[in-house]
């Protein structure tokens, strides 16, 4: 891109809007800020930034609600910052459109590295997917049905690829159990997270160096699982 | 009082056939003795008339008896000494004969009536004494006012002549005001025929309307209500007393509470946010060139006192939850080795001095819990654990599934904890060390032990040689069912 990427920061707390627009500034990022929930549908119309970062916590409205609004006519990566912990939270941002949550307070490390993928993904959407995802010595081949670990095939039953492709195409991004459970087994199993828990369980086993430890098939406590692929 | 309950009622009615009976007996032993007269003295029939005289005073009282010895006299006169058939007395014999028979059978009378009335009171006292007894019994044992009030006005009406009882007391600044009414058939209509104060020495209580069947109450009526008044009145201050007693107790409990939350809090906040301001501080500063190290040093500690910060308003928000019972864990079907692997790693840097080992079995069910609030309890176990036993040494995570559910042990060398503490470590603010020797806020194990308690299982721990083991069990159903297996889907 020869521009550098715009960020909308959507949140009404001045201690961090100051923080950070002046780290995302240093970091080549052009940022623009709104404190209410209304300001910021406004100003992402206006002015469609390629991220939003969006705190739950406004004054106006809802967060989620920001989200949903925006979702409607928008494919902007939202990614959620928000002191509220609890699972519940995430997973309803998660589900009804946002791509990605950190809880306040956050390593900027983490943060970077999570609009780095929101931006790569946005970028993957808008045309050029590929098939082909690696994640260590592991790649998923998408359009072949094919999974090799050095090099060599690795077995998978259909109910274990389905699951693996799942995650691997919306690499790096936290998907939620029902989400996952909906689009692997469908509709009627959404809350079978047992299911997930014997499956990832296996894929770990059979492509996780250790699968106690796993570096490909990470677990987002409470909320689902992601993907880690390589850079 | 209902000395003699089926006594008539009316007492003056009572009196008049008191009265009326004396003067039957006279006449009846004057009819009596007009047949044996030609053989007796008169100084026989003056004894004899003593008879009727007494009889009358045991029977009926001082007065029939008094009358009864007046009429005796008179009678005696009028048929047995001469002149017969008038009241006048010719012989000076006879004068002196009558004049000590009426003398006699006065002071006989009233030495009788004495000894009746003496008698009479005792028997009323014993009765007062008993009625006392029984309601002083009923209102020890009681524990409310309402039940006081309840009890004094039913015992009230069945030991005054009365057809209703009404007992209100007031309300005081703590306690509401209670009402208590006792009826014997249907509810009085009307004012009471008296209302009694409930007073202690100190304080005003209430107050007691009776509505009496008929007249008044007599003076030693009187005195009994009062006894019973002051009785309930007493009652109710013992009642009010002892309540105020336990509610000042339970605030002293959660002041020291509150206020060792505060000093473990304070500290507890001061000590991490002393190194951050010291750090910041010092690479703010203009007068020393940090070098990259020095720099770095800085900052780690920076972030990791936030981090600990964060831990603590972390830890105090789940105790406030737990406390308040809003705790509630979203249950689903998690595999406990990823749990644990999970906190396993995120403690990596906290665990470095210790030898920490997970052992758990490959075929361990799955287990319904809040993933999140058991990656809490292994943070928490696993934090003490690394507080309390020495470096270098091993910790031991181990489960195995049996009849109680999933039962995770989390072992440590740390030195052994006293039976009696073993129970109480699980409480808030509990330390068996002194509060400045170890960090912390207390809180940890007391939010294992809401999560676990939250889950439907159990937490303990156990002196073990070389080990102090912590146990929990968790529930392997939930709802009452194991996890469904997983559907395999087509292959398409």
């Amino acid at each position: 891109m020869d521009k550098d990427p715009a960020i909308l920061l959507i949140d009404d707390e001045p201690q961090i809007l100051r923080a950070l627009k002046t780290i995302l500034a240093a970091n080549h990022f052009r940022v623009t800020s709104a404190v209410t929930g209304e300001q910021g549908i406004a100003m992402a119309v206006a002015q469609p930034p390629d991220l939003i970062i969006l705190d739950l916590t406004l004054p106006d409205m809802d967060g989620i609600a920001v989200a949903e609004s925006i979702r409607e006519w928008s494919q902007v990566p939202i990614i959620v910052l928000s002191v509220r912990d609890s699972e519940k939270d995430k997973v309803a941002a998660l589900d009804r459109g946002a791509d990605d949550y950190l809880t306040k307070p956050f390593g900027i490390e983490e943060l970077l590295a999570r609009i780095r993928v929101a931006l790569r993904h946005s970028e993957k959407t808008l045309g050029n997917k590929g098939s082909l995802i690696k994640a260590g010595t592991v790649i998923v081949d998408l359009a072949r049905h094919l999974v090799t670990l050095r090099g060599e095939e690795i077995r998978l039953t259909a109910t274990e690829f389905k699951l693996l492709a799942y995650l691997a195409a919306h690499a790096d991004r936290v998907l939620t159990h029902q989400a996952i459970l909906t689009q692997v087994w469908g509709f009627e199993d959404y809350d079978h997270v047992e299911y997930l828990r014997v499956y990832i369980g296996q894929l770990r086993k059979k492509l996780e160096q250790n699968p106690d430890e796993p570096q490909i098939l990470l677990t987002e406590p409470g909320v689902g699982y992601r993907f880690k692929a390589s850079e | 009082m209902r000395i003699l309950p089926n006594l008539i009622q009316n007492k003056f009615l009572n009196l008049l056939l008191r009265f009326l009976a004396a003067i039957l007996t006279i006449a009846a032993l004057t009819f009596l003795m007009q047949a044996f007269k030609p053989e007796l003295a008169n100084q026989v029939i003056v004894l004899i008339y003593l008879l009727p005289v007494m009889l009358s005073t045991v029977l009926w009282g001082l007065g029939p008896g008094i009358l009864a010895a007046f009429l005796a006299f008179l009678t005696f006169n009028y048929f047995y000494l001469e002149p017969l058939h008038t009241l006048q007395v010719h012989a000076n014999q006879d004068l002196i004969l009558l004049t000590i028979f009426l003398i006699v059978a006065v002071v006989l009378a009233q030495l009788i009536g004495q000894a009746r009335q003496g008698e009479r009171l005792a028997r009323s006292r014993e009765w007062e004494a008993t009625r006392m007894y029984e309601l002083i019994s009923a209102l020890a044992r009681l524990q409310d006012v309402q039940s006081v009030a309840q009890v004094l006005a039913d015992q009230t009406r069945e030991t005054f002549d009365c057809t209703q009882v009404e007992v209100t007391t007031l309300e005081k600044k703590d306690e509401a005001s209670a009402a208590a009414r006792s009826i014997e058939s249907a509810v009085a209509i009307g004012e009471p025929s008296s209302r009694v104060r409930l007073d202690t020495a100190r304080e005003h209580e209430g107050e007691l309307c009776l509505w009496l069947s008929g007249g008044q109450l007599s003076r030693e009526e009187q005195r009994l209500l009062s006894a019973f008044t002051s009785q309930g009145a007493l009652a109710i201050e013992r009642i009010r007393l002892a309540r105020g007693e336990k509610r000042s107790r339970l605030l002293e409990e959660s002041d020291k509470l509150k206020s060792s939350l505060l000093n473990s809090v304070s500290h507890e906040l001061r000590t991490p946010l002393s190194a951050i301001k010291a750090s910041v501080s010092s690479l703010r500063s203009q007068t020393v060139d940090w070098n990259a190290p020095e720099r770095n040093e800085l900052l780690a500690t920076i972030e990791e006192e936030t981090d600990h910060l964060n831990l603590l308003v972390g830890n105090l928000l789940d105790m406030s939850r737990i406390e308040s019972g809003a705790l509630k864990p979203h249950r689903t079907w998690n595999a406990m080795s990823e749990i644990v692997w999970g906190v396993a790693r995120k403690m990596r840097s906290q665990l470095q001095e210790h030898h920490l080992v997970i052992e758990l079995p490959a075929d361990l069910p799955l287990v319904p819990t809040d993933y999140v609030m058991m990656e809490q309890v292994f943070t928490n176990l696993l934090s003490n654990s690394i507080k309390y036993a020495r470096m270098g040494t091993r910790i031991e995570i181990t489960a195995a599934a049996d009849d109680g559910g999933l039962h995770t042990q989390v072992a440590n060398q740390s030195p052994q904890v006293p039976e009696e503490h073993l129970e109480a470590i699980f409480e808030k603010f509990h330390r068996i060390t002194e509060a400045d020797k170890v960090t912390g806020t207390g809180l940890g194990l007391s939010i294992c032990k809401g999560i676990i308690e939250a889950h439907g299982g159990r937490i303990w721990a156990t002196n073990e040689p070389d080990r102090f083991v912590f146990h929990f069990t968790l529930p392997l159903t939930l709802d009452g069912a194991l996890p469904d297996s997983p559907r395999e889907i087509e292959n398409g």
